[in-house]
């Protein structure tokens, strides 16, 4: 290989390290209020090539490699949306008989997930949509599976996602017919083999059989109402006789999905755009 | 010895680093996107290590890992610190002991990536689960894979680099 280095121990060497070191250590104590900031900021100059040059390659894979994968799911679609116009007309009908409002829908965002080789890509994933796409923080992620996790930092060109992987992650759920409400959030787990999330809060006279399909509940307004979570795969553990948390299996793998919707919930609500580009 | 190189000594590995950068960012999203893909950036970042002082290759991997940061900002510092202490040891380790051999420069680039990963999974906070998977599964998977392609990396690329094997 190339010549030696020299002598290694100098103490320029060790200072060096010493200070990187401590730039690192101060990095890692940062609060959330400054990094996402920080990090869209040298996202969006610094790195723009780099995220400008991952996203063609992104797309140029999705374009050949997906093309038959894309076509069937059109066309299952296509079919799945004939039989939804009598649905939706008779939707329409039963609420106006109960003289219920029309139906809250947000518009979505398209946006190609640019994974990175990180341990920690699946905790936040890079999107290759922003704020220019009408993406805010805060806003919902999902994919054709189910809930990914929400918009964390959104830049011009780009965003962060936070997954539903992330220690933070919390959405309010409900079971698929309604009956039980709950909190899921994700379970630290000593079994490596095993990567799910924890349905939390549940009374202890409710049982939720396994199975059962959980959903965004939309209480809090943060998430939008009906979003597939994932499904119940058992009682994890019980606490003191008043409620029981249950395991859910997640129906979004944030470490394979290459495409994802951002339903762009802020931007229909408030046409402004907000002061800050991250969530504190 | 001195480490200085003149201008005409640094293009060959300034245009290595540069196909390094394209693997990474262009190449490998479109082949193998994912955790066991071989980290062309370490690589890299492992190149310019072996080729200077401890404490440059430091700030470099600390530059290197503020890029991984960035891009994924599960815990912002954690590859800064993981990047940086890879590259001060690859620096170091190479000044004291590291012969010109494939297998060992192999297993150069294999250590790097486990070590980077435990120090990352680690800073980060990682669940004994994730821990356990990362260390035990996915990070000797990329540290095989980083590792054959560093190996044809040298390989190929010796003469330009000046790199003298022992095979």
């Amino acid at each position: 290989m190339s010549p030696a280095v020299g002598r290694a121990s100098s103490r320029g060497d060790t200072l060096r390290f010493l200070l990187c070191l401590a730039l690192s250590g101060v990095a890692l104590v940062l609060p959330a209020a400054w990094v996402y900031p920080l990090t869209t900021a040298i996202r969006e100059t610094a790195l723009l090539p780099v995220v400008w040059v991952q996203q063609r390659a992104e797309e140029d894979r999705g374009s050949r490699a997906r093309l038959k994968a894309v076509t069937a799911e059109r066309d299952a679609a296509a079919l799945k949306a004939q039989s939804l116009t009598g649905i939706l007309t008779e939707n329409e009908r039963l609420r106006a008989l109960l003289s219920l409002r029309q139906k809250i829908t947000f518009p979505t965002v398209a946006a190609e997930v640019l994974h990175q080789v990180s341990a920690t890509d699946g905790r936040t994933l890079l999107l290759s949509a922003g704020r220019r796409a009408g993406i805010l923080p805060g806003d919902a992620v999902v994919s054709a599976e189910g809930l990914v996790g929400l918009v964390v930092s959104a830049g011009p060109a780009s965003s962060i996602a936070m997954t539903w992987a992330h220690p933070d992650f919390r959405v309010s759920g409900v079971t698929e017919d309604g009956s039980v409400l709950g909190i899921v959030g994700p379970a630290s787990t000593p079994n490596a083999s095993e990567a799910f999330l924890e349905y939390r809060g549940v009374p202890y006279r409710d049982t939720v059989p396994a199975g059962t399909l959980v959903l965004s509940s939309g209480i809090s307004g943060q998430y939008p109402k009906g979003v597939p979570i994932g499904r119940i795969a058992g009682i994890r553990r019980e606490e003191l006789g008043w409620e029981r948390i249950y395991r859910i299996t997640p129906l979004a793998n944030p470490g394979q999905i290459s495409h994802v919707l951002v339903y762009v919930i802020r931007a229909a609500r408030r046409p402004d755009p907000p002061a800050t580009d991250s969530i504190p | 010895m001195s480490t200085k190189r003149r201008p005409a000594e640094r293009y060959p590995i300034i245009i290595v680093i540069a196909l390094l950068l394209a693997l990474h960012f262009y190449l490998r999203p479109r082949l193998w996107d994912g955790r066991g893909a071989p980290d062309f950036l370490l690589l890299a970042l492992l190149l310019v290590a072996l080729r200077s002082r401890p404490g440059t290759a430091a700030i470099v991997g600390f530059l290197v890992g503020l890029i991984t940061d960035v891009l994924t900002p599960a815990r912002f510092g954690a590859g800064a610190l993981a990047h940086t202490v890879v590259a001060y040891l690859a620096a170091w380790g190479r000044a004291v002991f590291f012969p010109d051999n494939v297998l060992v420069s192999a297993g150069l680039f294999a250590g790097a990536v486990w070590v980077r990963t435990a120090i990352l999974l680690l800073a980060s906070g990682a669940a004994a689960g994730e821990l356990a998977s990362g260390l035990g599964f996915w990070a000797p998977l990329q540290a095989a894979t980083t590792a054959v392609a560093g190996v044809v990396l040298l390989l190929v690329a010796r003469d330009r680099l000046a790199i003298r094997l022992d095979e």
